[in-house]
């Protein structure tokens, strides 16, 4: 099949240059002096993307990701190479390009419309459409400048998500609108993605291009580093991160692991997961998220109420879940959940149901916080803790879930006799000799 | 199904042509910006669209106010209200400069202004020069029209000339669009050089006989006159609304010439480089 965009050879280069004075200088000297540097932001990039793909391009800040996106676009021209599109391009670099605050969605819409390209005639056409998706109501008709940036967004995402892209390049678009949006938003990606349409994006979330990907791409400084299956490309991803931080994250603590967390996963809470998308070891659970709720974050606290990462077997842990409803939800369950990384399997789980404190009836935009605090008597090593709200109304599904939301380690300090095996269960020995019996109390656990 | 294709570098040629034919295909977008730029002012007023004609009373009356009474500068005479004859002479020579310059100004700015269209959007960049030459020329029409309307009441008579200044404005149109599209290119990649346009593009009015009547000029200096094609304007716009008289047969060729050279000119040197506006922001 010919590819949807193919690219050869293609690079990039720009010029940094030392100031306003020094770039003087330079034209004044007919670029005899040279003060600049160059800077190649892409390097020989040979790239074919078949009809249908979904790629997404991953990578470092500043790897080359939306000078990439920019060139397939048509918006940047490349220093050398040859770029060669197929189909009716729309590229959403930032959502609202060009709307006029005085001016009413209604107008906007079809300004935006005609900015991404489209045909006045098919914009009227698909109005009803993107009326519907936008979900404004009667703000439809009133100036841009009283809408929320949410609506803003959901307004420009609606254009240009309705108009049938042959290729879609999306810059980090996705994270537009409320939670019950984004789902929306996803589901037209897929619906997109089911009709032939070629989507490239960029993403920080290595859950959104292993759930919505069927190809990836990796950029480091302006290369392909690699490319293939998602999965393959995201491991080589996190080790690549994993590797450049070493050094630095020595001194990491917790809580600065906790906010790297909720910065990159972000908007996985939101992303419907495919039931049948192979996730290759990488969750564990399948289940489907439909959204209603998003769990805003997960601590783990000492006996004190102090964020703690390291603690000492048989210590008192307190999992405080802080948690926002977007819809009006009855009777929800939220569940805890402690994994061993060494042995890779669930420890413990719990939930409210089972404690026997239920949640009760929240409204839409309420936000609740709950603590789960247990003892953990368990041998050293690292473990996750990750927290999922589920609605037994909704069967199957999860309303939000985390992933490797939080890990604690259990330290050998101040123990005399470190736990061996997984768990320390209270045990009693009783140990019968010739004497007689001998009772001795099991260690409390 | 449209493809895009960038391999290499356009001929020059089919580089102007697709330009000229992006403002056919892309003209319901050129007709919103006009209509943004327009009506922008406008929109957050409580009078709306009547201002259009409103400023333009207010303009000719507060000339009026400063020349004819308070300077006392009197070249043509109104046979109902002697006081208002300055006014509308000034006015009348202000309106196609008005257009020029605010054209210059805009377009100086039109790439910069708009750099989330130029970065974020595979946009038709053509049409940011063009949307502040046409919009500052629609302004004027709306001037025009309340000039006539003020000629009339006072004068009491109109002059048939008035109907073929829009085939002049077609012209003026051209001449402003060379310029702007120049202006927008230097704006763009020497935005310093900004800065030493904009008093040469205010000089120009003192070199135009907007403020003085051309006869004053001296024998010696009438070059300045010959040579200033808004000078042609000036006079083409007083003849035709005021006095009734169209402008000279060969003038008009000529500046149509160099109007429509200009415009090629100007909208060549802008297609050639505007491929490279997106690094330059």
């Amino acid at each position: 099949m010919t590819p949807a965009v193919s690219l050869r050879g293609v690079s990039k280069k720009y010029r940094i240059s030392g100031g306003r004075s020094s770039r003087l200088s330079e034209v004044l000297s007919f670029g005899k002096v040279k003060r600049s540097h160059e800077f190649w932001a892409l390097q020989d990039v040979n790239l074919d993307v078949e009809p249908g793909t979904t790629l997404g391009i991953i990578g470092r800040n500043g790897a080359g990701k939306s000078t990439l996106l920019s060139i397939i676009s048509g918006v940047l021209q490349p220093t050398t190479g040859e770029v060669e599109v197929r189909g009716r391009l729309t590229a959403i670099f930032g959502l609202g390009t060009g709307f006029n605050p005085l001016f009413t969605g209604r107008e906007n819409a079809m300004l935006s419309g005609l900015i991404l390209g489209i045909e006045r005639d098919e914009m009227l056409e698909r109005f009803d459409d993107i009326e519907e998706f936008a979900e404004l109501g009667e703000f439809m008709d009133q100036p841009i400048k009283t809408y929320s940036s949410g609506m803003r967004s959901r307004l420009g995402f609606a254009v240009a998500i309705n108009v049938q892209p042959d290729v879609l390049v999306l810059d980090e678009a996705l994270s537009a609108g409320d939670s019950a949006f984004k789902r929306k938003a996803i589901q037209r990606m897929y619906d997109l993605r089911e009709s032939g349409t070629t989507v490239l994006f960029v993403s920080h979330s290595m859950g959104m291009v292993t759930r919505f990907c069927t190809d990836a791409l990796l950029l480091h400084k302006g290369r392909v580093l690699t490319s293939g299956s998602p999965e393959e490309v995201a491991d080589r991803y996190q080790e690549m991160v994993a590797k450049s931080e070493e050094n630095k994250s020595a001194g990491m603590s917790e809580r600065d692991r906790q906010l790297d967390y909720e910065i990159e996963h972000e908007e996985e809470e939101d992303t419907p997961t495919a039931g049948d998308v192979p996730t290759a070891g990488r969750t564990t659970n399948t289940r489907w998220v439909v959204g209603g709720a998003e769990i805003l974050g997960l601590e783990l606290l000492d006996e004190a109420g102090r964020p703690v990462d390291k603690l000492p077997s048989g210590g008192r842990l307190t999992v405080r879940v802080r948690l926002r409803y977007d819809e009006a939800t009855e009777d929800s369950i939220l569940g805890i959940t402690l994994r061993s990384e060494k042995a890779g399997l669930e420890v413990f789980s719990t939930d409210t149901a089972r404690e026997g404190t239920p949640l009760g009836r929240k409204y839409a935009g309420e936000q609740t916080t709950v603590d789960f605090t247990f003892v953990v008597p368990l041998g050293p090593g690292a473990y996750n803790v990750d927290a999922s709200l589920a609605d037994p109304h909704a069967d199957g599904s999860d309303v939000a879930r985390t992933q490797n939301a939080a890990t604690f380690e259990i330290t050998q300090e101040g123990t005399i006799t470190p736990v061996k095996g997984l768990v320390q269960l209270p045990a009693e020995v009783e140990i019968y000799g010739l004497e007689g019996l001998q009772k001795r109390p099991g260690r409390p656990a | 199904m449209t493809t895009y294709t960038f391999k290499g570098k356009k001929s020059f040629a089919g580089e102007f042509l697709d330009g000229l034919a992006t403002f056919y295909r892309r003209r319901w977008l050129l007709k919103y910006f006009v209509q943004r730029q327009v009506t922008r002012s406008y929109k957050r007023s409580y009078l709306g669209l009547a201002w259009t004609i409103l400023s333009p009373l207010i303009w000719v009356f507060f000339l009026t106010l400063v020349f004819s009474e308070v300077v006392g500068i009197r070249f043509r005479v109104v046979e109902s209200d002697p006081t208002l004859n300055f006014g509308l002479f000034l006015y009348c020579g202000l309106l196609p400069f008005m257009a020029f310059s605010e054209a210059l100004n805009k377009g100086m700015n039109s790439i910069r202004s708009n750099s989330g269209l130029v970065q974020k959007v595979v946009f038709p960049v053509e049409l940011l020069p063009f949307t502040n030459a046409v919009a500052s020329l629609i302004d004027k029409l709306f001037g025009i029209g309340a000039l006539v309307i003020i000629v009339f009441v006072l004068e009491h008579r109109l002059h048939w000339q008035v109907l073929l200044l829009p085939l002049i404005m077609v012209v003026q149109l051209l001449f402003t669009l060379g310029l702007t599209y120049m202006m927008a290119v230097i704006g763009t990649y020497v935005p310093d050089m900004g800065e030493v346009i904009r008093p040469f593009i205010r000089g120009t009015f003192f070199i135009t006989p907007i403020l003085w009547p051309p006869e004053r000029l001296p024998e010696n200096l009438r070059w300045i006159e010959d040579y200033n094609p808004l000078a042609y304007l000036v006079e083409a716009y007083r003849g035709m609304i005021l006095e009734g008289t169209l402008p000279g047969g060969l003038a008009t060729l000529y500046f149509s010439l160099f109007s429509l050279a200009l415009f090629a000119a100007g909208f060549g040197l802008f297609v050639r480089l505007k491929h490279g506006f997106a690094d330059q922001l």
